[in-house]
């Protein structure tokens, strides 16, 4: 489905620098075996990397303001459904306008688990991932029959059946009128993350919720990085690239199909449950409708910002287009946005805060699609490869 | 390994933590504010007059200008009531800003607008980026952006005046509502068609949006019915947006209803009333105040509805200057506005002389932190808007009690919003019996 | 706030005459949808996407015939027409500045690229007219016609006309004009129209703006009537995505009978769902046209009027 020029083959083998230091001995990142050409981490440098982000993970809270924590625990919420949603499109090829259904179910998973049944942190997530993967074994099937845009359009019904059982499932979802989430158990073990206490020192909501938000993403990210390097994922990518000659040389179609779906499900209604902490409160027309298309029209351009087929990718692209819309609406105030951004009534400007991000929202897209359709996982691949072969072009 | 640089990261962030707190972080910070408080409370009391000496800078507050948040859609379809609203909250600061030298007359009012664009989850975090820096919310607007914040308002103990007039908000403490509830208006409406209205034994109806607003409109009418021992025939509801009346219309025609509540939003107010004007269906229409827009006088459908529609809204004719609030409001808005006339904007300006009322009484007890605002507010015994809006009695959340009052005005496209008073604040029995709970 | 507010007790029972109304209200709304589709068509006829800035197009004919006839004081229908050619204006734009660049990718790389133009296009028109309810000062007002013991609007009229209009234009431009028949060839297979000499190139372009044309038209039979233009007219295009996908995307035939099956559906629904299965919830009629949508395709995976995609290994 998604263009052939994904980069499905990430692994070692297509690391760029073929070069030798030594006379005799294979360059750290050649792969001699496949057991080391699937490993999470192929080179010294990865190693390093992945050190480098759990510091940051760390040290964040102590150094950002809670409202860029805050920004960037959305953020992290987002990549989740996002990386499910790779799984699906990226990986799959199965386009899907439901998404926001998914995360539905999640925040009211947790709205009414955590509050109405007061169950704990743990479990109503369990229960929120349970129902998320549930609702994606019965959309799956759909996918067996229809294909491409029909699909995609077929699960922007979704959505519009969705948000007419959430605003009228009343002992539930509250109706109308929305359903709290605040309240709900934050705890694992001795740690709560409504406002963490480690070591004598007392945390901020907005602290502890990132460490928790972004710990979930680290946890996506590696079901997601080991479904793609192994066997389903070689499979699941056959099925993108053509699912007639996947279903020849041996795929089961409908079990990739409907399993993509289910996994992509999961980690939206996860994502949709942190979504929901993170909020205190669901309403129905957030996840219903056409605001519920465009939240899962969201979805979808953060894998195309980020790039199609990658787990990496799809956390680049969350953190890009939510962190840059708050980024533009925190400091619509400075030198570059001020002539254009109306902040206030009677202020100079051409546009509104909210019309700015859309519009540049539209143009990242459209830039991305034209300039770089692999989006910024191939620009870092890009860079990276620049690095490691310098003083070489290539 | 591992573990010795976790350790070491962890103690990293704590110093750093402690070095940054700011804004009632660190519990020690906490206990500071509060005495501060206390002490300027007291000070503030015995001083008295004129400010009352130098305030404590607190969050929102840096030692001369107030800051106030805005929590508002700038943008997308619900700009068209959060820009003139706005521009009305803006105009009323301006004002005192300007003529009265600022809150007790030396504290400028600066008012911190964010584009909400009507998203609960931009709404959250614009609420989570401002709430440290604002001393109280001038206007937070719509009910699903209030019931997404309400919660959290609670916790923090911040204040806000929301734009919406649901009944919920009567009696949440970390809330400041101005008007009557929408219920107050239905029951209104019921009770002067059947009385002064010259309806009496009318098939009473409704045509209701389907969502919390028309729930709440409809709530009005059957207690209303309840009260005046009148039965009610169908409640037809729609969604909003709803692309043909047809037979919502044939449904209110075909139980020959002669009065219908509708309660909707001014788009499908067109469409609604435009359907029922081609089949020739002319029962007496009575609206809420938001299904209407000026421009509808100016609308195809005009003569309609200067024939059969009626509008349950507040305050006097726009531009009685017999009115002293209005009369202040034209003045105000002419100096200070380039906003044409508009019901949201004078709802905009009526939040605007609450919030002043309160920071004024806050200034006094010489406590603006976000626990200054909340005991300033409970001290109000009652907020008066000139004439604008009925009094609201005011007071700890149990003894709070919304004007019962409504006007019935009737179409007339000369004037400035389209409308004309019909009767003025009248207050029935029935408004006055209903009770607003929890 | 519990309990639904609709009283089915006091409802009036369904007669012969409100069958008849809803009937032919569901065929002028389904007229609406079938203009939109329409638009969606032309450009899934020759390039193979679905437009989702078909939305954005709606919403610019429509706010142009506004500034034209009332900002600018111009004819109602000069405005329109107007406003139809600018509407080809910007079809042909944006496929010559952005669309033609991704030629040959993924329909799912094209769909989101029409995506990307929705959103700007989307916000630069609330920039410029505003959020404000405004009224789009068409003739047709509240007129109706009687006849046969039926009331029908002007304005319906009119709807169901240009689209019966816009269906034999289509029907006739295929049939018989060089370019619609280079445009049958293009969308058959494009490696062979290439081959016979056909130029892809202003096959995609001509068809763009015939799109953004038909779309201005959508637009203001979408937006006329009493302070009905704001800027969520565009929406109404989600509705037609049933409308359209019902038929099968190729056909402009499918499009007006998608139109219709889902204009009727939706309003059969209005009326009936209060009465008679009061338990799916009020304005179900919102949701009822996807599921019609569903099974249909879970019957005819191409829509009714679609033709079976051969696949090869």
């Amino acid at each position: 489905m998604a263009s052939t020029t994904v980069p499905s083959r990430q692994h070692g083998s297509s690391a760029p620098s073929r070069r030798r230091r030594q006379a005799g001995r294979p360059h750290r990142n050649l792969a001699l075996d496949h057991a080391r050409d699937l490993r999470i981490l192929r080179s010294p440098l990865a190693k390093a990397g992945a050190v480098l982000l759990a510091l940051v993970y760390l040290a964040a809270p102590a150094n950002l303001t809670d409202v860029t924590l805050f920004a960037l625990a959305y953020a992290g919420v987002y990549a989740i459904g996002a990386i499910g949603l790779n799984l699906l499109i990226g990986f799959t090829g199965q386009v899907s306008l439901g998404h926001a259904t998914f995360f539905g179910v999640g925040a009211y998973s947790a709205a009414y688990f955590g509050v109405q049944r007061e169950l704990p942190l743990l479990a109503y997530l369990a229960i929120a991932t349970g129902l998320g993967l549930l609702l994606g074994l019965v959309i799956g099937p759909f996918a067996l029959r229809l294909r491409g845009q029909y699909l995609a359009v077929v699960t922007i019904g979704l959505v519009f059946l969705g948000g007419h059982i959430f605003s009228n499932w009343e002992s539930v979802t509250g109706g109308g009128s929305g359903a709290p989430v605040a309240g709900a158990d934050l705890s694992v073990g001795p740690l709560d993350f409504g406002e963490l206490e480690l070591g004598g020192q007392i945390y901020t909501r907005e602290q502890s919720l990132f460490w928790l938000v972004w710990a979930l993403v680290a946890l996506t990210a590696l079901v997601a990085k080991n479904i793609t390097r192994t066997r389903p994922g070689r499979a699941m990518q056959a099925v993108r690239d053509r699912d007639l000659s996947a279903e020849v040389i041996g795929v089961q179609l409908a079990r990739y199909k409907v399993g993509a779906f289910a996994v992509a499900g999961a980690m939206a209604a996860l994502a949709g449950a942190l979504y929901g902490i993170l909020q205190g409160f669901v309403n129905a027309d957030e996840f219903g409708g056409s605001v519920g298309l465009f939240l899962s029209i969201t979805f979808v351009a953060m894998i195309i910002v980020g790039g199609v087929g990658t787990v990496f990718g799809s956390i680049l692209g969350a953190v890009l287009v939510e962190y840059g819309d708050t980024f533009i609406r925190e400091n619509n105030d400075l030198a570059l946005l001020d002539p254009i951004i109306i902040a206030s009534a009677g202020d100079s400007g051409v546009v509104s805060s909210g019309e700015f991000n859309g519009i540049v929202f539209g143009l990242l897209i459209v830039g991305f699609l034209l300039v770089e359709p692999r989006g910024l996982a191939a620009l870092w691949l890009r860079l990276k490869a620049y690095f490691t072969s310098w003083p070489f072009s290539y | 390994m591992t573990k010795g640089w976790l350790r070491t990261i962890a103690v990293g962030a704590g110093l750093t933590l402690v070095a940054g707190a700011c804004g009632g972080r660190d519990a020690d910070d906490e206990a500071a504010t509060d005495d501060g408080g206390d002490t300027a409370t007291t000070a503030g009391g015995e001083g008295g007059g004129e400010g009352g000496g130098e305030l404590e800078p607190v969050a929102g507050f840096d030692g001369t200008t107030i800051r106030l948040g805005a929590l508002t859609p700038t943008s997308g379809r619900v700009a068209v009531i959060g820009n003139p609203l706005t521009a009305g909250n803006q105009a009323y600061f301006d004002y005192v800003n300007e003529e009265l030298g600022g809150i007790a007359g030396q504290y400028p009012i600066e008012l911190v607008v964010r584009d909400t664009a009507y998203a609960e989850p931009t709404a959250v975090q614009e609420y989570n980026a401002t709430k440290d820096d604002v001393v109280m919310y001038a206007q937070i607007l719509g009910t699903p952006i209030v019931n997404a914040l309400v919660g959290q308002l609670t916790t923090d103990g911040v204040v806000a005046a929301p734009a919406s007039l649901d009944s919920f908000w009567v009696r949440e403490q970390s809330l400041l509502p101005v008007g009557g509830p929408y219920q107050i208006q239905a029951i209104n409406a019921l009770d002067y068609w059947v009385t002064d209205g010259g309806g009496e034994g009318d098939v009473i109806c409704s045509l209701i949006q389907d969502d919390p607003y028309g729930e709440a409109g409809q709530e009005g009418l059957d207690f209303a019915a309840e009260e005046l021992d009148i039965e009610l025939g169908p409640a037809v509801t729609f969604p909003t947006g709803n692309p043909d009346f047809t037979t919502q219309i044939s449904q209110l025609e075909g139980a020959g209803c002669e009065m219908v509540l509708l309660v909707s939003t001014p788009a499908d107010t067109g469409a609604a009333l435009g359907k029922a004007a081609e089949v020739g269906f002319a029962p007496q229409w009575i609206g809420q105040s938001p299904s209407w827009i000026g421009l509808l006088a100016l609308s195809p459908l005009a003569p309609y509805l200067e024939e059969n529609f009626l509008l349950a809204s507040e305050g006097p004719d726009y531009g009685d200057e017999s009115v002293p609030g209005m009369a202040e409001l034209i003045r105000i808005q002419e100096t200070y506005s380039e906003q044409p006339p508009d019901t949201y904007f004078n709802f905009g300006y009526l939040q605007a002389v609450a919030v002043t009322q309160v920071l004024e009484a806050a200034v006094a007890n010489g406590d603006l932190s976000h626990e200054g605002i909340i005991e300033a507010m409970n001290g109000i015994e009652v907020f008066e808007y000139d004439g604008l809006s009925g009094d609201y009695e005011w007071g700890p959340p149990e003894d709070r009690n919304p004007p019962r009052t409504s006007t019935i005005f009737r179409v007339n496209p000369a004037a400035p919003t389209g409308l004309e008073a019909v009767e003025v604040d009248i207050e029935s029995d029935a408004a006055l019996a209903f009770e607003f709970e929890e | 706030m519990t309990g639904r507010a609709v009283n089915t007790a006091t409802l009036a029972a369904i007669d012969g005459n409100d069958v008849l109304e809803t009937f032919v209200s569901g065929i002028a709304v389904g007229c609406k949808y079938a203009l939109v589709a329409l638009g969606f068509v032309i450009i899934f006829k020759a390039t193979g996407v679905i437009n989702f800035a078909q939305a954005s197009f709606v919403l610019v004919g429509a706010y142009l015939t506004y500034n034209v006839s009332q900002t600018w004081g111009a004819n109602f229908y000069v405005a329109l027409l107007a406003a139809m050619a600018a509407g080809f204006v910007l079809g042909v734009v944006l496929e010559e500045l952005l669309l033609r660049r991704l030629i040959g990718e993924a329909p799912f790389t094209m769909i989101m690229l029409t995506i990307g133009i929705l959103y700007v296009i989307d916000n630069v028109v609330t920039a410029v007219w505003g959020p404000d309810n405004l009224n789009l000062g068409d003739p047709w007002g509240i007129r109706t016609v009687e006849g046969g013991g039926l009331t029908v609007a002007v304005r319906d009229l009119w709807t169901m006309g240009l689209t019966a209009a816009v269906l034999a234009a289509f029907f006739l431009f295929f049939r018989y004009s060089k370019l619609g028949l280079a445009m049958r060839a293009t969308a058959l297979d494009q490696e062979v129209a290439l081959a016979q000499g056909i130029s892809a190139r202003s096959v995609f372009m001509v068809s763009w703006g015939i799109a953004g044309a038909v779309a201005a038209l959508a637009g203001a039979t979408l937006a006329a009537g009493n302070v009905a233009l704001q800027p969520g007219v565009g929406l109404i295009a989600l509705i037609a995505f049933p409308a359209m996908i019902l038929g099968g995307l190729e056909s402009p035939l499918g499009a007006v009978v998608g139109g219709l099956i889902i204009g009727l559906v939706q309003q059969f629904t209005s009326l009936l769902a209060p009465e008679y299965f009061d338990w799916v919830g009020p304005s179900f009629e919102q949701v009822s046209p996807y599921l019609v949508m569903v099974v249909i395709l879970l019957v005819r995976p191409y829509g009714l009027f679609g033709t079976k995609e051969v696949r090869r290994v």
